[in-house]
């Protein structure tokens, strides 16, 4: 019996070492910024432990520990996104609407798309990072969305018109691309 | 004319794709923290009971409480006041318990599906929050935020369907400190599978959302060409099945509902309001 609890956590320990840099990337995307990334991360491996015993033996733990960051991600950040997300300033007041003058955010294709898709709402980011970045289907995005294809579809070409729309990025993607 | 709707759309797709990888790559990767993350493990679970046992001891107290207020002859000003101008009970309020509504019944493929409304009222105070939020866990709710103080003030509500043997699936829901009040044609849905194994991509069958209390008629529009329109007035049942309808939600005074379901063979393309 401690023997397979055992086996268990080593199995654990194992899928989180080796899952850990692809989803601290994803979640930096979710949320814009290096410690909440890392909050998010744990906090999902966290809740995926609990479930382990479960999750470890089916067939794709992949789709639930992407599930259980969504929520986690839409739970934390669908009320406040933009106050979390957007760089505060030093009187501690959010920047709601990316400042088209700003050359920093011209010059970095970086900064400006992390800001672009800070100014997105929770679903259409997610939508964004999981279509695009993780290159999921409709299918799957919709799964660890938990919402239905035509959703999916319809946050992630909303997502993706308004980054279009942010004059720094639509120059970068009607070049092909940085560098 | 489309070939280049097509190049520009894969072109957007290739480039924020790109950007997206470059981007993710500022992030610190670091070692990761496998003994935290089971510790933090262990602690949840731990946690889940103490939130248990927590419930149970705030419900003991509350009865002990009301008992004390309603026993007569007290003497105490203070008291009498609070008996005079009573502030309504949590429970009065539907903090713990939603309000419950049944917007629409159907079935599909032989299995019943059921679309839902649950409106739980504003907590006061983060105890309230608190056991509020417990309570949305045992009903399977999960609201939009992540720290109890984060409700207080605030009306959830939680639109949701269940299908067959499936467990609930929350289809619309927020907390919100005062509920939207649409007016005229505004409409607020969300499409979404009766089945999900079964209808495949794309296949959003039913359509849930919310009108204006002066809205008189919707209409959904499926891919095949037909509609379907949902009335206010009396709900027309057939062998008990509701016909579609614009219903009022206990709780949720600043809107009506519709819920609109394909016929066999087609999908939801859009609904507005038409009167």
């Amino acid at each position: 019996m401690g023997d397979r609890k055992k086996a268990r956590d080593e199995e654990f320990q194992s899928f989180v070492v080796g899952r850990w840099p692809r989803l601290m990337r994803t979640a930096f995307l979710l949320t814009g910024e290096q410690h909440a990334a890392e909050d998010l991360v744990q906090s999902t491996l966290e809740q995926v432990y609990v479930a382990w015993r479960r999750v470890g033996s089916a067939d794709d733990p992949e789709a639930y520990v992407r599930r259980v960051m969504i929520n986690a991600h839409a739970r934390k950040h669908r009320r406040r996104l933009k106050e979390f997300l957007a760089p505060k300033d030093d009187s501690g007041l959010v920047r709601e609407v990316a400042d088209t003058g700003d050359r920093m955010s011209q010059a970095d294709d970086r900064s400006a798309l992390l800001k672009a898709l800070a100014q997105l709402p929770a679903r259409q980011r997610e939508a964004v990072v999981l279509r695009y970045w993780e290159d999921l289907t409709e299918t799957q995005t919709a799964e660890a969305m938990g919402c239905s294809v035509g959703t999916v579809k319809s946050n992630a070409a909303k997502g993706i018109a308004k980054l279009r729309a942010i004059p720094g990025l639509a120059e970068t993607v009607t070049q092909g691309g940085r560098k | 004319m489309s070939a280049d709707r097509e190049r520009n759309h894969d072109m957007t797709r290739t480039d924020i794709a790109f950007l997206l990888a470059d981007a993710a790559d500022e992030v610190e990767i670091g070692i990761a923290p496998v003994q935290a993350v089971m510790r933090g493990g262990r602690r949840r679970r731990a946690r889940r009971w103490a939130v248990a046992a927590a419930t149970t001891l705030v419900l003991a107290g509350s009865t002990g409480a009301l008992a004390v207020t309603g026993l007569p002859g007290d003497g105490h000003g203070d008291r009498r006041t609070n008996v005079a101008h009573p502030p309504s009970s949590p429970e009065a309020r539907h903090v713990y318990e939603p309000q419950t509504t049944e917007l629409s019944r159907g079935t599909h493929k032989g299995k019943p599906w059921y679309v839902d409304i649950q409106v739980w009222g504003a907590p006061r105070d983060e105890g309230e929050a608190n056991q509020q939020l417990a309570s949305m866990d045992e009903w399977g709710l999960h609201p939009a935020v992540d720290k109890p103080a984060q409700v207080v003030g605030k009306i959830s509500y939680f639109v949701t369907m269940k299908y067959g043997s499936d467990s609930p699936q929350q289809i619309l829901f927020d907390s919100v400190k005062k509920l939207d009040r649409p007016s005229g044609t505004d409409l607020e849905s969300a499409s979404l599978p009766l089945d999900k194994a079964g209808d495949g991509p794309a296949g959003d069958r039913l359509v849930v959302g919310s009108v204006a209390k002066t809205a008189r008629e919707v209409t959904c529009y499926w891919k095949n060409g037909t509609t379907s329109v949902a009335r206010t007035g009396p709900v027309i049942y057939n062998h008990n099945i509701p016909a579609p309808a614009i219903v009022p939600a206990e709780g949720y005074p600043a809107a009506n509902w519709f819920v609109c379901a394909a016929p066999e063979g087609t999908t939801y393309q859009t609904a507005e309001v038409t009167k």
